[in-house]
């Protein structure tokens, strides 16, 4: 088929894309701190609640991580959980698969 | 997507949680189902259940200047339904509410709702419809997958909105409020999702074709015709 490869073409012009549009934001909003949306969602609730956000405190104590760093290690760990585990099946599929080719 | 733990009012934490808990009991007994029958589905719960992991972990920026993150709940979706997928989406939300701070074990329910439920299950709706159309398989998948994803955010942009009425203009008002924060971020990703993940069943296909055609997850004709080009 003439277009085998036509997916892979459009998944890395998405992300040329995305990357794109992600330099052309942070270059016009000279301003944009790109937090979390979930921190905007949060600020926002403090607004239309009126209760300052420090004032929020968690129903169930909850552990936070100490610190950007190690928040930062463990969202690479939860990644590393799936990336080994979408490995570990490719890599026994394909292997399958060259096992009942040869036989 | 995440509700910090804390900003819901208790009783509407409480309602969230009485609708998440039936669906999980449900996706666990599914999931047995499933698996007694098949032992080969595991590897693809495997991968499928994979990508929630990785794609949730990560935290884009966008086009509001703020960051967001993917969901990854749609080939799961697409693959096993939406309520198994409830269930992966619970584990990799509760290990983030418990080590990452990123939700709360009180708003665990109203957070399994958006990306665990009314999410796949909105995916899943646009699936179904197209499963047996001449539509194209790889599309139907990007479509299902990005639609997934859009109506995660959608829901938490509601579940807040029916806590926080705006003092005028009540929900309706504060619901725009929050579509504007976390609608708006998600489309670029939404996007990027749904083609990522067409391409990572574009490769679950050449690979294992077999366990989709047991799993009836498209018709033979579509599987076959992908197969044998590749």
């Amino acid at each position: 088929m003439a277009y085998k490869y036509s997916l892979e073409i459009l998944a890395l012009i998405a992300v040329l894309v995305f990357c794109g549009l992600f330099l052309y934001t942070s270059s016009i909003m000279g301003n944009a701190e790109f937090a979390g949306s979930d921190t905007v969602g949060s600020e926002k609730i403090s607004e239309l609640s009126g209760i300052p956000e420090d004032k929020i405190t968690p129903v169930i104590p909850q552990w936070v991580p100490p610190s950007g760093e190690i928040e930062s290690a463990l969202f690479a760990l939860q990644a590393a959980i799936g990336g080994i585990m979408v490995g570990l099946v490719f890599g026994y599929w394909i292997g399958q698969k060259k096992g009942t080719n040869n036989t | 997507m995440h509700i910090m733990e804390g900003f819901l009012p208790l009783h509407w934490a409480v309602f969230w949680w009485a609708i998440a808990l039936p669906c999980l009991l449900y996706g666990i007994y599914r999931l047995k189902k499933v698996l007694d029958a098949d032992r080969e589905a595991l590897p693809l719960l495997g991968v499928t259940g994979g990508f929630i992991f990785i794609l949730s972990s990560l935290k884009l920026p966008s086009v509001t200047g703020s960051c967001s993150h993917p969901t990854g709940t749609g080939l799961s979706t697409i693959c096993f339904g939406p309520w198994i997928t409830s269930v992966v989406c619970a584990i990799v939300l509760l290990f983030q509410a418990l080590f990452l701070a990123h939700g709360g074990l009180s708003v665990l329910g109203a957070n399994i709702v958006s990306m665990g439920i009314v999410g796949p299950l909105a995916g899943y709706a646009v699936y179904r419809a197209l499963r047996d159309t001449r539509v194209n398989m790889f599309l139907t998948v990007f479509l299902a997958c990005a639609i997934a994803d859009m109506f995660t955010y959608i829901t938490t942009s509601l579940e807040l909105a029916l806590a926080y009425p705006a003092e005028v203009g009540g929900i309706g008002s504060s619901f725009v409020l929050f579509m504007g924060i976390f609608a708006i971020t998600q489309v670029p990703l939404a996007i990027v999702e749904g083609v990522v993940l067409a391409l990572v069943f574009k490769y679950i296909v050449q690979l294992k074709p077999d366990i989709l055609l047991r799993m009836n997850v498209f018709p033979e004709e579509k599987i076959n015709a992908v197969r044998s080009d590749s």
